[in-house]
């Protein structure tokens, strides 16, 4: 092997490490996200990290245009399928088309029924923030969600700070909520007092303190 | 005037290819995926390299994307493997066409087993970041999102390619860094698809190798005397065919270890 030669390969080792470096310091680093929304029937995170094939067939299934292909600022989840329900919400379609699209079984084809989609969970995370809890009549999240007076009802009681009002709270129930996020898209707060967030909330390491 | 018929031919499939990745966007049920995986009237195509880093990552492969890799590397493998990179690959259009640039063909080259190594590399990324890396940061994958999804950030990393492809070493992507391109000169050594070579006809004018990106490709038939083109890098883009002033070229099927 001529010593140009020996060199050019060096160069093509080298050039390739580096390449290898910098992608996975990039996409170690930039998970630019604490949780990604992922449309019906994805598996457990780290699954669908490692099934997903990033070709983007449930996007282009959506008739809604929901599921986006996540972009650099993405980090790991670069190129995989996300929502983002307060921009444009899963709306469940009954036939599930981005399941049926996925070639890869990142998106389970055994969910059948949409009401069983459990890609995450509404959660009252401003309840200072939250019209309904001041006493207000809004309940739009209640209204909106396509599983009325299941996954979400209204819960009425005394409003304790005027003694002779009612207070209607909307109160999530998981086992119903499939994380859609049309309350979220819905609520008429500027920052949305009620979002979807991940079905097993990351607390325990909290409590282990 | 002469025509280049295998360079026309060329455009007009990698054009087509193009045309359907934008044609989800029209809401046409014709075609619907991408170079990852991809439905065209109802047949499922899958990348097998996504199929093998999926495999490698979960120990199975689910059965449409089993399916479809064995279909697409079923065909790549009767077609000549690199065929994907000359005919089909998007980004192969584009640093093909930037090779327009009379300047591109002064610059150096990188030798072309750096795609091998590359392809070892993401493997082993894929099983340590526990994700498919290459579909992830793929440039095909990118820019064929793009086109089906319309641009995004990750664009950036084609631009970086480009450049570096004008400015320092000619076609290194497609030549020494693709991983996918390492995969599918595996698969285009046992491949039944050839560029054959006749002596009796060849003048030695050497145009078939300057017509050829991967020109070491022709020192084969050129210099050890073969009947054809033996190595796997081959893309079968046809250029050569072209180029040859004499017809001492042709493509053919033919037993693939003779």
């Amino acid at each position: 092997m001529s010593e140009e030669r020996g060199r050019a390969v060096t160069n093509g080792v080298r050039a390739t490490l580096a390449g290898a470096a910098a992608g996975y310091l990039l996409l170690r680093s930039g998970s630019g996200y604490a949780w990604l929304l992922r449309p019906p029937g994805a598996v457990e995170e780290q699954e669908f990290l490692r099934k997903c094939i990033r070709c983007g067939r449930c996007a282009q299934a959506c008739p809604y245009r929901a599921v986006e292909m996540g972009r650099l600022d993405a980090g790991i989840a670069l190129g995989t399928p996300v929502i983002r329900a307060r921009k444009n919400p899963c709306r469940l379609c009954a036939d599930l088309p981005c399941v049926k699209a996925c070639p890869s079984g990142a998106l389970d084809p055994q969910l059948q029924d949409a009401a069983k989609t459990r890609i995450g969970t509404a959660v009252l995370v401003e309840r200072q923030e939250c019209l309904s809890l001041k006493g207000l009549r809004c309940e739009v999240c209640y209204r909106a969600c396509p599983l009325l007076d299941k996954a979400i009802t209204i819960e009425n009681y005394l409003n304790a700070r005027t003694g002779r009002h009612a207070i209607f709270e909307p109160v999530v129930h998981k086992e119903y909520c499939t994380g859609c996020g049309i309350c979220e898209q819905a609520c008429v707060l500027e920052r949305p007092a009620i979002v979807v967030g991940p079905l097993q909330p990351p607390s325990e390491s909290l409590y282990e303190g | 005037m002469k025509v280049n018929r295998w360079t026309l031919a060329r455009r007009v499939v990698q054009l087509t290819v193009i045309g359907l990745l934008f044609t989800p966007c029209l809401g046409w049920g014709l075609f619907q995926g991408n170079l990852q995986s991809a439905s065209l009237l109802g047949l499922k195509f899958s990348d097998p390299l996504a199929a093998l880093q999926v495999l490698l990552l979960t120990g199975t492969v689910a059965l449409p994307l089993l399916g479809g890799a064995l279909l697409v590397l079923g065909g790549y493998g009767l077609l000549g493997g690199k065929t994907f990179c000359g005919w089909v690959c998007p980004v192969g259009l584009t640093t093909d066409l930037l090779e327009c640039l009379p300047s591109t063909r002064r610059l150096r080259v990188w030798p072309l087993r750096g795609k091998l190594i590359a392809l070892l590399v993401v493997l082993l990324l894929s099983l340590t970041l526990k994700i498919p890396a290459f579909e992830t940061i793929s440039p095909i994958g990118i820019l064929s999102r793009a086109l089906s999804f319309g641009p995004s950030s990750a664009l950036l990393l084609m631009a970086v390619i480009l450049l570096v492809e004008v400015l320092l070493v000619r076609r290194f992507w497609c030549r020494s860094l693709c991983p996918l391109g390492g995969f599918y000169s595996l698969v285009g050594r046992v491949s039944p698809l050839r560029i054959g070579y006749r002596v009796e006809a060849c003048t030695h004018c050497d145009r078939c190798r300057r017509s050829c990106f991967v020109y070491e490709v022709l020192d084969a038939p050129l210099v050890e005397g073969t009947s054809h083109v033996v190595s796997g890098e081959c893309t079968r883009c046809g250029a050569c065919l072209d180029a040859c002033p004499t017809g001492a070229l042709n493509m053919r099927f033919q037993h693939p270890l003779k």
